[in-house]
């Protein structure tokens, strides 16, 4: 365990960062829900709860009475915030700490932060560095060591240039950020990093920029556009007419601010802002590009009069520009080119943009954290370990849109509190005072499984140890029966590298009803107006990993050529919906776009539907397995399978007479008895047969695997080595499976991969090319396949493998139709 | 360590599915596009397959337990918010059964009872 304090944290007057250092790296962190880096530096007190960070600015300005921030400037004075809710005051110590507590959070891996350098600006004084201190003691902290941030973000130069010697120069660090400017003068004084000068303006920052940019850019062009009096009174006003349309442009604005950055235009588009009148009640839809000029020539002012101060710093010190090394840019807004390039440009000093000005100041106080030692009393103090007896009741399953959550603690409480949250990310009760009885009303996602986190910290922001796991909350309605669904539904498609049909699920088994699903399929071969053929949409319920004809039939719907109103040309989409009500009656429409027809039908459970065209293929396609089995079964010489088989055959073959005898109309139950048989038979077939399908797939799996093994490691890139390590990692879990279309999936995938590395290796590449060379006398056009083979040549020549594997593509284009793989089959669906 | 959610879900999707968010507001907002609903869905069919979706939280209540959204309050009054405006989407990741957030939606809300007090739409 080090004893080097190792956590840095910038305490900032608009944000706030965490990160750490470990063995010579540092690392910032991110808020758990949100993932952003900063954490704004406001605190919130509403409702009993307290905020911190994003949730607490939503209500900055608008809840004056509530919610604070920049109280970073008022450290060290004896002026506190009343908290109306609260009916007390705060200080800006202890909103510091609140802010530092929530920081910890942030801190996932489970180890205490129980020391940190927090940095200051350099205009601190004693007292209000005192103040910092008191707040980081008030967080839990044992150890607190404070930098100055100027400092901080010269650590973090000079550890990203590891190189360069700073001993004898000097320089200025100019930090820009969210709502303030400060610039200081930086020198090493005895062979120390030091603050000699600053400046800055409280009121300065990238927020003042968004506002210029929708007062001076905006207004005006919207002023144009229509008809509007007093516009940027009525936006800035909190009870304007136009209030709402000045928040949105500012968000908008700051996101043109951001684009701009990088491009030379940035547009705003009104159009995608609802409800946009002007006085007179007329729409207004239009775009307003804002160019990089035109934002440049807005912020000049601002950006001057922080160039201003820095002219300050240099006369009060009897210095020139050329006596400064460079400018270190650090703050969000110095990533403006036009920041840059102004700075460079008047004071005529080279502009450093090494560090990455949002974090640069953390990422410093973490390197100061690595090098300094915690004190005795944090290395020494252990805590002991207090646990609480919470028993908590709430509904496991719900159909409302809210549950409560009651629990009743029992322990010292005193100073704790608890805090709720979805895994999801989507909600988050912030602190409350732990009692002896605590209820939460917690917002459920409908349909799915809410999972909630139950925490209790202790008044320094440490967790305290309870015995309740995550909160689990399904969210849905059930169907009418009260009972979910018993299998799973699928649909049923052609696949014609198997010369078969497969299933594709739609609803998995124990789904929630009333459940609803797309799925856009392809049409498998032309269908001609007026034809008695058509493409079958067949639904069955079973395991969706079988096969069509063990399942039941829900239902077909059929689109045969007599329905439509022209030619359905193979490759046309037909969009499917399938909708399953509560008690499981199944709708199933189709839009077929190529006739811009829209087909619909309602299957129920009570009725089963059975098509009988779709019934004798399948009985016929059972035939033509079971033969093929047969076979098979005779060359691995398995007696015993082959005669079950045969058996099974004659049966198949008396079922093909029998569906012969029935009409398409028949009102009988015949037709489902034959369905019935059929369904029999070919379970009978699918578990004979198991063994062997599952010893192939495992062979074709393990030939495949060594082959891919050795293809990836002499050829492959390192995103295909992870993929394939992980695959064979996971081999032992697939392999022990009873289900071969597992393993199937998997070979699949390999050489899928196996053909991506192969398309980029030279040797492949030329002997497909030769392959090709040899078949030039039969392809459709001569004088371009002279063109290519040429071309060809010439690539292997300079080792060009891009070119060649492109004229491989269009070598094997110009070979005729009979000569790629043959696809033609009996369709059975006719859809893909 | 957490999984982030660019290891999940690369920038560039949420821009394409920022963007036809845009798209399928636009269509809503005018009927002579209505023809172009159809492509819209199967392009959100295509990136749900792939375990991405978005959602519009238009008209959704806001308080300050709720962190899938960055709202920004407009008008006077702080309680019974509303979403009235929806500049970015909240994109999640999974399925409708599980998934987590990714991109919180950037919204505008008010409160009812300013609205009510308005009478007239206007921005």
């Amino acid at each position: 365990m080090s004893n080097t304090i190792n956590f840095g944290i910038d305490l900032g007057t608009s944000n706030s960062l965490i990160a750490r250092f470990d063995r010579g790296n540092v690392e910032v962190f991110r808020n758990p829900n949100g993932f952003k880096e900063t954490l704004p530096s406001v605190v919130g007190f509403r409702n009993d709860r307290i905020l911190v960070g994003d949730q607490a600015r939503v209500y900055l300005q608008r809840d004056p009475k509530s919610v604070v921030s920049r109280f970073k400037r008022k450290m060290g004075t004896t002026e506190t915030f009343k908290i109306k809710s609260l009916s007390s005051s705060k200080s800006p110590v202890e909103l510091s700490a609140y802010v530092l507590k929530e920081l910890k959070t942030f801190v996932q891996s489970g180890e205490s932060v129980d020391s940190a350098v927090i940095t200051i600006p350099a205009s601190f004084d004693t007292v209000q560095s005192n103040a910092t201190k008191e707040a980081g003691l008030q967080a839990g902290f044992k150890t607190v060591v404070l930098l100055q941030e100027p400092i901080a973000a010269s650590l973090a130069y000079a550890n990203k240039e590891k190189s360069v010697d700073l001993k004898n120069s000097q320089w200025l660090v100019y930090d820009l950020g969210g709502g303030t400017f400060d610039v200081a003068l930086v020198k090493i004084q005895e062979g120390e990093l030091t603050v000699v000068d600053h400046e800055g303006d409280n009121y300065l920052g990238g927020t003042d920029l968004d506002a210029l940019i929708v007062e001076r850019l905006v207004a005006p062009a919207l002023e144009k556009m229509g008809a509007f009096t007093d516009l940027v009174d009525n936006m800035k006003s909190e009870s304007g007419k136009y209030n709402r349309l000045w928040q949105t442009l500012l968000i908008q604005a700051e996101l043109a601010k951001v684009e701009l950055s990088t491009k030379t235009s940035a547009e705003i588009d009104l159009g995608t802002i609802s409800d946009l009148t002007d006085d007179n009640g007329r729409s207004i839809d239009s775009l307003i590009t804002i160019t990089r000029s035109e934002f440049e020539l807005i912020v000049k002012d601002a950006v001057d009069s922080t160039i201003d101060m820095m002219k300050k710093i240099l006369t009060r010190n009897s210095l020139q520009s050329s006596d400064l090394q460079f400018v270190l840019m650090v703050g969000g807004s110095t990533y403006i080119p036009y920041v840059r390039k102004r700075v460079e440009e008047v004071m005529g000093i080279a502009v450093n943009t090494t560090v990455d000005p949002t974090n640069a100041i953390v990422i410093g106080a973490a390197y100061f954290s690595g090098t300094r030692e915690k004190s005795k009393q944090a290395i020494d103090s252990r805590k002991p370990l207090s646990k609480l007896k919470i028993r908590a009741s709430y509904n496991k399953s719900s159909q409302e849109k809210e549950e409560t959550f009651s629990a009743k603690v029992e322990g010292d409480l005193a100073g704790l509190q608890y805090r709720i949250s979805n895994e999801d990310g989507s909600y988050d009760s912030g602190l409350k005072k732990l009692t002896a009885r605590i209820n939460e009303d917690l917002p459920l996602r409908e349909g799915a499984f809410n999972l909630f986190n139950f925490k209790v910290t202790d008044r320094e922001g440490n967790p305290v140890l309870i015995d309740i796991d995550s909160i689990q909350i399904a969210q849905g309605r059930y169907s009418v029966a009260g009972q979910m669904l018993p299998e799973d539904i699928s649909l049923v498609k052609d696949d014609l590298s198997i010369q078969d049909t497969r299933l594709e699920e739609l609803f998995a088994k124990n789904s929630i009803l009333p459940s609803r699903i797309k799925k856009t399929v392809e049409v498998g071969k032309t269908i001609v107006k007026g034809a008695s053929d058509g493409v079958h949409i067949m639904v069955v319920e079973g395991p969706s990993n079988r096969h069509s004809s063990t399942n039941k039939p829900i239902g077909v719907l059929s689109i045969t050529g007599e329905k439509i109103s022209k030619d359905l040309i193979k490759g046309t989409d037909i969009d499917l919906t399938f909708e399953m009500s509560e008690s499981r009656d199944l709708t199933v429409s189709a839009f077929v776009n190529g006739t811009g027809q829209e087909f619909s039908q309602v299957f129920t459970p009570k009725e089963r539907n059975v098509s009988t065209q779709v019934l004798a293929s399948e009985i016929l396609l059972l035939e033509t397995k079971i033969q093929a089995e047969i076979e098979d079964a005779a060359e691995t010489n398995n007696k015993a399978l082959a005669s079950e088989l045969e058996n099974a055959l004659s049966k198949v073959q008396d079922l093909i007479v029998n569906a012969g005898a029935i009409s398409e109309d028949d009102v009988t139950d015949k037709k489902f008895q034959i369905e019935d048989q059929k369904r029999k038979l070919a379970q009978v077939i699918f578990e004979l047969t198991s063994n062997k399908r599952l010893d192939q797939a495992k062979a074709d799996y393990l030939e495949t695997r060594s082959a891919v093994q050795q293809l990836v490691r002499e050829s492959g890139n390192d995103r295909e080595r992870h993929i394939v390590s992980e695959m064979f990692a996971r081999e032992q879990s697939f392999l022990n499976s009873s289900t071969p279309e597992k393993i199937l999936a998997v070979t699949k995938e390999l050489n899928a991969i196996r053909g991506q590395i192969l398309m980029r290796t030279p040797e492949f590449l030329q002997g497909m090319f030769q392959h090709l060379m040899q078949r030039r006398a039969s392809m459709n056009d001569q004088i371009q396949a002279t063109q290519l083979i040429e071309n060809g040549r010439r690539a292997i020549d300079r080792d060009d493998v891009d070119t060649l594997r492109q004229i491989n593509a269009r070598l094997w284009d110009l070979m005729p139709a009979t000569e790629k793989t043959s696809e033609e089959m009996r369709a059975y669906t006719g859809i893909v | 360590m957490m999984p982030q959610p660019n290891d999940l879900v690369p920038k560039w999707v949420l821009g394409l599915l920022n963007n036809l968010f845009e798209i399928e507001k636009k269509i809503e907002m005018s009927s002579e596009h209505s023809n172009l609903k159809r492509n819209v869905d199967r392009m959100k069919e295509l990136l749900a397959d792939q375990k991405v979706f978005f959602e519009n939280p238009m008209g959704e209540r806001f308080s300050e337990t709720r962190t899938d959204l960055e709202a920004t309050i407009t008008g006077t009054g702080t309680d019974d918010l509303r979403v009235i405006d929806v500049i970015k989407p909240i994109i999640r990741f999974g399925d409708r059964a599980l998934s987590r957030v990714v991109q919180k939606g950037i919204v505008v809300v008010e409160s009812t009872q300013n609205q009510s007090e308005k009478g007239e739409s206007n921005v």
